[in-house]
Formats: structure tokens, C-alpha cells, sequence
């Protein structure tokens, strides 16, 4: 049988967890998960948030106190799921949901797909990669090149990230076949400017998502999940760098 | 220069698309993009380095940011991580990267060390915007001041 109490702390723990994963900064996951225990009535509520791990205790109307933590292991980068527990845990927090129709509404997030499908993905990642090579190289023809770099270093990442399951391993992968995809259409003639081609198909691989949470969490004083958010964003840009090192070593 | 701007508008959006940030805010995204590249290809030619242009370009666009995500009542991340795109520094990157690859050691430091100030500054300015919108609620830290 289920009490009140662990619904309201498994509603906190799914609207944490879901928050973390897609993407969210540590303090406003800790913010959010007080936000709701309060609000559905628990006292001495105190959440403990890293990067990979959630903690969560209170006490609800006299009971025993409860304590419980769940485990973060995947990371994704969706923030329209971010945006949307966000909205979910303020119509929670001001009375106008109850336990069991927010739970339905995480429910529903959590098994949702992605807000873009995945070909659009890699459309924007060609354009994004083909206009950001345009701001560094300055030369229009170039842009082509540089936008089928883009797709193949995303098309790449995506592919070793659902068959390999390596982390840092699929994005040295993903940069190596970038870099020489530039390289071939360099030495092909198609494209000139080899510099300008070579980091507009590495540009949808940067780390933004841990490299801007890594400067929020430190400044609001989560110094662990500041640190090994950065760490985690170092990491990234070292395996792309030694990736494309490997094409350039190989084939320049 | 006004298609340097277009450009960048473009890429910003695209880069929100692939952080999979909601439709209803991709235009905005897109202005908040062009901003940060106009300040930050706009102070180079007053005379200020590059450095310093990423940190105030940073600070001005996470700036626009917040007072965008207190309006949509949106997570602000979902504004300032594609708002920094535009600022990364890549061709430094590239640099640093191909100067150790050839061995010339001294440049691959001298580029590394610009590319890390150049990250440093995005981050203190978007430090900086946030110290601002988060006066009186920050962590207390040295002295209590308030007993």
C-alpha cells in the first residue's frame, strides 16, 4: 500500500530525476524538489543534488522521517523536457495540480521522444555547422564543405553513442571521421579553406550544455557538481581535439 | 556585415535545435544569437582585444537572457547556452591543436593560453549577469554580517 508520503516523494524524486537528466543545473533541481516537498506538506525537507546522483529526506505530518536517493547514469541534452518539469512542478507548487495528475503529466514527459525528430537534428547541424564556419572563415563557398562535415561528425556521434555506449570514446570517434570527411573534400577540391571547413564540421560537437551549467553550479556554490560538470565539459573537448589531431596527423 | 548577422542567426537557431530547446522560443534564441556576435565583432574594431569582447558580449547576451526567461517563465539555460554559441573559439581551438600536432610546442602554449582566456571570459561574463539577477539570494561565504 501506498501512503501519501511516498507518492509525494516519488513525484520529487521523477521531477528531479527527469530534470537532471535532460539537462538542468544542480541548484535549481534542488530548488525545484523543496519547492514540491513543501508544497505537498512535508516538513525539514533537504535535498542534496551532484551531477550523478539525487538525495532527497523529509519529514511528512508526524510520520517516521524518509530519506531516499536515486542514481543519475545517462545524460542527454533536451531542454524542452527541462522546460516543460519546470512548468509541470510550478502548477504543482501553486495548487493547481494534485499529486496524482502531476505524476501522470511527469509520466508522460518521461516517455515522450525527443521535442525535434532526429533528421531535423542533423539538418540543423549541417546549417549550424556550415553558418558558424562562414563567421570564422569568412568565405561563402566554403560553407557547403563545412555543413556536410557538420552532418557526418553529428550523424557519426549519434550512431557510436547508440552502439558503442562509450562516453568520451564516441566523441573522438565522431571528431576523427568529421575531420577527415574535411580532409577528403579538401583534397577532392571541393572546398579551400581548409581551416574554416575543419571546425565548422566540429562545431556541433561542443560541449554547451556542461560547460554553461559548470559556470552556473559554481557560482551558486554546488562546487562538486561545478567541478565535475567542467571536468566533464574538459573531457568532451579533449577527445575532440585529440580526434581531429588523428585525422590531421594521418592525412594532412 | 548584415549578412555576417543573418548568418549567425541562423546558426544560432540551428544550435538550438540541436539542444532541443522548445519551438515557441527559437526566434528569440536567434536574436539573442545575433547580439552577442554584433558586440563581439562590433568592439575589435574600437580597439579592444578579443579577450575582453567575448567577456562583455557574454555578459550582455546571458544579460538579455535573463530578463527573457523571466518573462517566458522559462529555465534561463534554455536561453544562454545556444546565446554563447557564437563566441566559442574555435579557430583559436584549431589552432592550439595543429601547431602541437606539428611539434611547435611554444605556439601550440601561446594559442592554448589565448583559447583559455577566451573560455574564461565567456564564463565570467555569464557569471557576471548571473551575480546580477542573483543579489540577495547568493551563498553567504566569509564574514556574517547579518548577526
Amino acid at each position: 500500500m501506498t501512503t501519501k508520503k511516498d507518492k509525494l516523494i516519488d513525484l520529487c524524486l521523477l521531477a528531479g530525476k527527469l530534470m537532471l537528466m535532460y539537462g538542468a543545473e544542480t541548484y535549481r533541481v534542488e530548488d525545484t524538489m523543496k519547492r514540491m516537498a513543501v508544497a505537498g506538506g512535508m516538513d525539514n525537507v533537504n535535498s542534496f543534488v551532484t551531477t550523478t546522483g539525487i538525495f532527497l529526506s523529509g519529514v511528512l505530518e508526524d510520520d517516521d522521517d524518509i530519506m531516499q536517493m536515486i542514481r543519475i547514469v545517462d545524460r542527454f541534452q533536451d531542454l524542452s523536457k527541462v522546460t516543460e518539469v519546470n512548468h509541470i512542478s510550478r502548477e504543482f507548487v501553486a495548487g493547481r495540480m494534485s499529486i496524482t495528475d502531476a505524476r501522470q503529466e511527469l509520466k508522460r514527459v518521461e516517455k515522450q521522444p525527443m521535442n525535434y525528430p532526429l533528421w531535423l537534428i542533423y539538418i540543423a547541424s549541417a546549417i549550424g555547422g556550415g553558418a558558424f564556419s562562414y563567421l570564422i572563415g569568412d568565405s561563402l563557398f566554403d560553407m557547403i564543405p563545412a555543413s556536410i562535415g557538420g552532418l557526418v561528425s553529428t550523424l557519426a556521434l549519434v550512431l557510436f553513442q547508440h552502439y558503442l555506449q562509450a562516453k568520451f570514446f564516441s566523441e573522438y570517434l565522431a571528431a576523427f571521421f568529421g575531420g577527415v570527411t574535411a580532409l577528403i573534400l579538401v583534397h577532392s577540391g571541393f572546398g579551400t579553406n581548409i581551416d574554416q571547413i575543419i571546425i565548422g564540421s566540429l562545431i556541433p560537437l561542443v560541449p554547451g550544455v556542461p560547460l554553461t551549467n559548470s559556470v552556473r553550479d559554481l557560482m551558486a556554490g554546488d562546487l562538486i557538481s561545478g567541478l565535475a560538470r567542467g571536468a566533464e565539459a574538459a573531457l568532451t573537448s579533449l577527445s575532440i581535439a585529440a580526434g581531429v589531431a588523428t585525422a590531421v596527423s594521418l592525412f594532412l | 556585415m548584415v549578412w555576417e548577422l543573418i548568418i549567425c542567426g541562423i546558426a544560432t537557431v540551428a544550435f538550438a535545435i540541436i539542444f532541443n530547446i522548445p519551438y515557441r522560443l527559437l526566434w528569440m534564441i536567434g536574436l539573442i544569437g545575433m547580439l552577442s556576435w554584433s558586440v563581439y565583432s562590433f568592439l575589435p574594431i574600437t580597439g579592444v582585444g578579443p579577450v575582453p569582447a567575448a567577456a562583455v558580449a557574454a555578459f550582455s547576451s546571458a544579460l538579455i537572457s535573463h530578463f527573457a526567461a523571466r518573462k517566458k517563465r522559462v529555465p534561463v539555460t534554455t536561453f544562454t547556452i545556444p546565446g554563447i554559441i557564437p563566441l566559442v573559439p574555435g579557430g583559436r581551438a584549431y589552432e592550439t591543436m595543429l601547431a602541437f600536432v606539428q611539434g611547435d610546442y611554444i605556439e601550440g602554449l601561446s594559442q592554448g593560453a589565448g583559447t583559455l582566456l577566451q573560455a574564461g571570459a565567456i564564463a565570467g561574463g555569464l557569471a557576471f549577469a548571473l551575480s546580477i539577477f542573483s543579489i540577495g539570494r547568493g551563498v553567504g561565504q566569509r564574514y556574517e554580517t547579518n548577526r
